[in-house]
């Protein structure tokens, strides 16, 4: 139980180091990602303690697991895949325009270039 | 119809008319498109004023309505609820858009997905206002948000796109905070509507306040208060400028308005507003001399504008604090949203002179651009109106009467009184002056160069500026009726007594006069050498990328902190 | 140099270290996990939205307003990939265009795309667009529904591209055909979420629920298709043709 809670607490941990010390921009968006996949693990799995069964209602059904959690990560992965993806875009554009992935080196660069 | 349905139009019919646009855009030719565009924007932008028309008598007798989206249960459904707050959010974003986007016709984006997702940006917007639930209003957030990133990124300079992600990083990693805090809220009171969760919350334990906190942190992030700005300048100057314009408009107060909905049913919003407002009241005074530093007009324009959320997120914090249904806090809350509104319309209204100024006469330096007013005219701009309209915003920013700012600065600097922010709030007024002198030198006369341009200047701009202009100048005028309006508005209980605050008083004015005295004195103190070396220091600070997310954790911890 | 970074990673590591000591009460909290929703949906959920599938019956039904919110992101964020990605594209164009349909002899680029590829993915196209119909026509009844489902579409007419053989191309990987598609079931969307409106059942509400409650079924096909589409235009995109301005 606790052990589950700690481990997700520990990627979310290394998903924010990521996003806050790494200095290569693809590394910051890998560490959204898996900011992003912490807390979808830890509403799913905690949603599913209060049963043990699928969500799915059929005739033989008794104990289904929490519905709710498992709709909103749904929408919550489709949101996080989206900011990813424009960030990428965004990336590429900023590598093509600069020619580096060092994001205190795009700042550098850009500032020059006005 | 009925009524209670529609309170959804709103959101529906920008939506529509994006639909109709994307779809047209694919079939047929480009006039077909160009009809398409005008007609989706005529049913987004216009009809929603004809909707908010109607549903104005009906706010004002029933004082808000309210619905579950798809009518199912209240418990598992999403509850939405319009009321005067709502009401005031949604005139606020349709009033600025519609001259935002004429302004864009003319000189701005003209991409084909530029209206569509302005529409869709309108959208979300109303949704915010309305929305009851917290999940509901995490989408509604993102959905604004992404409408924001790829909109500041559509500029061609490569800068813009390191501002949109910038923003873009910040932001969603601050939502993902707030998706912690709607787990912990959840895992607490198993609902996600604001009614369920504040009546489920037993007292106030550790783990509901660190939520709340979360969630208002994360939302703060959108309306850039000082730690929490960093984001802001390099999104606002490098955005294209009707871009700029709803960005510091509309986009800035939505998100810090429809906070009121769930701090205001818990105890310790009022902790929390107390905090943001002393924010609040130090971001304004320190984003002036900020802005007095800077050399860039737009970046200027930029750090003025979390200047002036300083000072309504003061008045908001106080209104908090002093309970919203109270009669202190009643009018606190309109006193914030007066000063919102009129600095959305000089706001976007000196964000567009500025930009058409400094793009024809393509230099942005407030230190080398001179003779503006020469260069419109050689680019064939007949009447001076881009000029006379930057100057009808500089006056209402500093607040000199009878333009609209004049009356709700001095409206919120009254209604502060006593208190520290007060004294933060007037020394940011006498920055603000000094500032704006320093950009206003643009318009000095200079030798003119000779060239002459036979390009049409386009129409677009100067309707939208003048429409800008009109409203800074008709909500100077009619200010107590507006102040009225909007007090009855946000009153739960509404009283008969009108504003009885005197605006054209004397020593109202001798402030005035005080405070254009110290703001002259600042400016050539700033322009002497050693001025010009202190700002040079501040303009230079080391702000590296990491700095955000720090100013992000000090302000999670402040709050913490103060809360236990 | 060196103070300037000892001080940038001092605050850093204080950012880390304050945010960790913030989250643990709520991440690593025990409270007892609230069972109201659950007894609801358990009761209700299939007698009033016709779906089995609880999962379904929530983002597309109770909270169907949410699924809205996160369509219009995905609208938004793959109209701005687009713009960027086409841009870049556009500032490097090779000398013969569409070098994408081309056969692979004539062709200089795309190299990777080798003959093996084409076969496999060409006859695992059709069955891969059947399974994405399948799980988006099924997503009331059993895990699934219109954004999986649309997402596998995609995945199905990538694929498609991915295994044309010949220079005639099919006409789903036209780009101008999938955003015809794209834009219809946008206004669908619109139109059949303000059609409760009129029908007297709120915004959002099932307008024929005397007649069927599976209003769900008609929201996962509009979803799936708008889905579908918009993801595989920009993939397509990506392989350098777009439908252009």
């Amino acid at each position: 139980m606790m052990i589950e809670r700690t481990l997700i607490f520990m990627i979310f941990l290394v998903g924010f180091w990521a996003i806050i010390a790494n200095k290569h921009i693809i590394k910051k968006i890998f560490g959204l990602n898996i900011i992003n996949a912490a807390v979808v693990l830890l509403f799913i799995l905690e949603g599913s303690r209060i049963g043990t069964q699928a969500p799915l209602l059929d005739m033989q059904v008794t104990n289904i697991v929490d519905p709710i959690p498992q709709a909103l990560m749904l929408t919550a992965i489709v949101i996080s895949v989206c900011v990813s993806a424009l960030a990428l875009a965004l990336s590429v554009r900023l590598f093509k325009a600069t020619g580096s992935f060092d994001i205190d080196v795009i700042q550098e660069r850009l500032s020059h270039e006005q | 119809m009925n009524s209670s349905n529609l309170m959804f139009t709103p959101i529906v019919l920008p939506l529509l008319g994006s639909a109709l646009i994307l779809m047209v855009k694919t079939f047929s030719s480009r006039k077909g498109r160009i009809i398409a565009e005008y007609m989706g924007s005529a049913i987004g932008l216009l009809l929603p004023l004809a909707s908010l028309f109607v549903l104005y008598p009906v706010v004002r007798e029933q004082g808000f309505l309210q619905q579950v989206v798809g009518s199912w249960d209240p418990s598992i459904g999403i509850m939405y609820r319009f009321d005067g707050l709502s009401f005031l959010m949604i005139l606020l974003s349709q009033l600025i858009s519609i001259p935002a986007w004429i302004y864009s016709r003319g000189r701005g984006p003209k991409e084909n997905t530029f209206t569509a997702l302005f529409l869709i940006q309108n959208a979300s917007i109303a949704a915010i206002s309305m929305c009851s639930d917290l999940f509901n209003l995490f989408v509604c957030l993102e959905v604004m948000g992404m409408t924001a990133y790829v909109l500041i990124a559509s500029s061609k300079k490569n800068a813009a796109a390191f501002a949109s992600f910038s923003y873009l990083l910040f932001s969603s990693t601050a939502m993902v905070f707030f998706l912690v805090g709607t787990y912990g809220l959840y895992r607490i009171t198993g609902s996600l509507s604001y009614a369920g969760i504040t009546t489920m919350i037993p007292e106030p334990n550790l783990m509901s306040s660190v939520c709340l906190v979360l969630i208002t942190v994360s939302v703060l992030l959108r309306v850039a208060i000082m730690p929490l700005s960093f984001w802001l300048v390099p999104a606002h100057s490098k955005a294209p400028h009707a871009v700029s314009a709803m960005l510091s408009s509309v986009l800035l107060k939505i998100p810090l308005f429809s906070l009121v909905r769930i701090l205001s049913l818990v105890s310790i919003g009022s902790d929390i507003g107390l905090v943001v407002s002393y924010a609040g009241a130090f971001t304004a005074l320190f984003a002036v001399l900020l802005a007095l530093s800077q050399k860039d007009a737009k970046q200027l324009l930029a750090y003025h504008s979390i200047s002036q959320i300083g000072y309504i997120t003061a008045a908001w914090g106080m209104a908090l604090h002093a309970g919203v249904t109270s009669k202190t806090g009643a009018f606190l809350l309109s006193v914030a949203f007066f000063h919102a509104l009129y600095h959305a319309m000089f706001k976007a209204l000196l964000f567009l002179s500025v930009g058409t100024t400094t793009d024809y006469a393509n230099q942005r330096n407030v230190y080398i651009l001179r003779g503006a007013n020469a260069q419109l005219r050689a680019s064939g701009e007949k009447v001076p109106i881009t000029m006379l309209c930057y100057f009808v915003g500089a006056l209402s920013i500093t607040a000199i009467p009878p333009f609209n700012g004049f009356f709700s600065k001095t409206l919120l600097t009254y209604a502060l009184k006593e208190t520290m922010q007060y004294t933060l709030l007037t020394l940011a007024g006498v920055g603000t002056l000094a500032s704006f002198i320093k950009l206003s030198r643009i318009y000095l006369p200079a030798k003119p160069t000779g060239q002459e341009e036979t390009k049409p200047f386009p129409k677009s701009i100067h309707i939208a500026l003048s429409v800008l202009a009109l409203f800074c100048i008709a909500g100077g005028v009619f200010a107590p009726q507006v102040f009225n309006f909007i007090k009855e508005l946000l009153a739960s209980h509404p009283e008969q007594e009108q504003l009885s605050f005197k605006f054209f008083t004397s020593s109202n004015l001798l402030k005035v006069l005080y405070t254009s005295l110290g703001g002259i004195v600042l400016f050539i103190l700033a322009v002497s050498k050693t001025g010009t070396k202190l700002l040079s220091l501040l303009k230079n600070l080391p702000r590296s990328f990491s700095d955000a997310f720090f100013g992000f954790a000090v302000s999670i911890a402040i709050l913490v902190y103060v809360l236990l | 140099m060196k103070k300037s970074n000892l001080f940038s990673s001092c605050k850093v590591l204080v950012t880390f270290f304050l945010i960790a000591f913030t989250l643990a009460p709520i991440l690593l909290s025990s409270h007892p996990w609230p069972n109201e929703g659950r007894d609801y949906l358990f009761e209700n959920a299939s007698n009033e939205t016709g779906a089995s599938n609880s999962v379904s019956a929530i983002y597309l039904g109770y909270r169907a307003m949410d699924t809205l919110g996160e369509t219009l992101v995905l609208l938004v964020s793959i109209t701005g990939t687009m713009t960027i990605l086409v841009g870049l594209v556009k500032k490097e164009k090779s000398d013969s265009p569409n070098t994408f349909l081309l056969t692979r002899d004539k062709r200089k680029s795309n190299q990777l795309r080798t003959h093996l590829l084409e076969v496999v993915s060409g006859k695992l196209g059709p069955i891969v667009l059947l399974f994405g119909f399948y799980v988006m026509l099924y997503g009331h009844i059993s895990p699934g529904g219109g954004f999986q489902g649309g997402v596998i579409l995609a995945s199905g007419i990538v694929f498609l591209a991915l295994g044309n053989q010949s220079e005639k191309e099919t006409k789903l990987n036209n780009p101008i055909v999938l955003a015809r598609i794209e834009g219809f079931s946008f206004l669908a969307l619109i139109l059949a979420s303000t059609s409760g409106m009129l029908m007297g059942k709120g915004f959002f509400g099932n307008p024929l629920s005397h007649i069927s409650a599976n209003f769900i079924i008609l929201l996962n096909i509009i979803i799936g298709l708008k889905v579908g589409t918009s993801i595989a235009s920009m993939c397509i995109a990506m392989m350098g043709r777009s439908h252009d301005d």
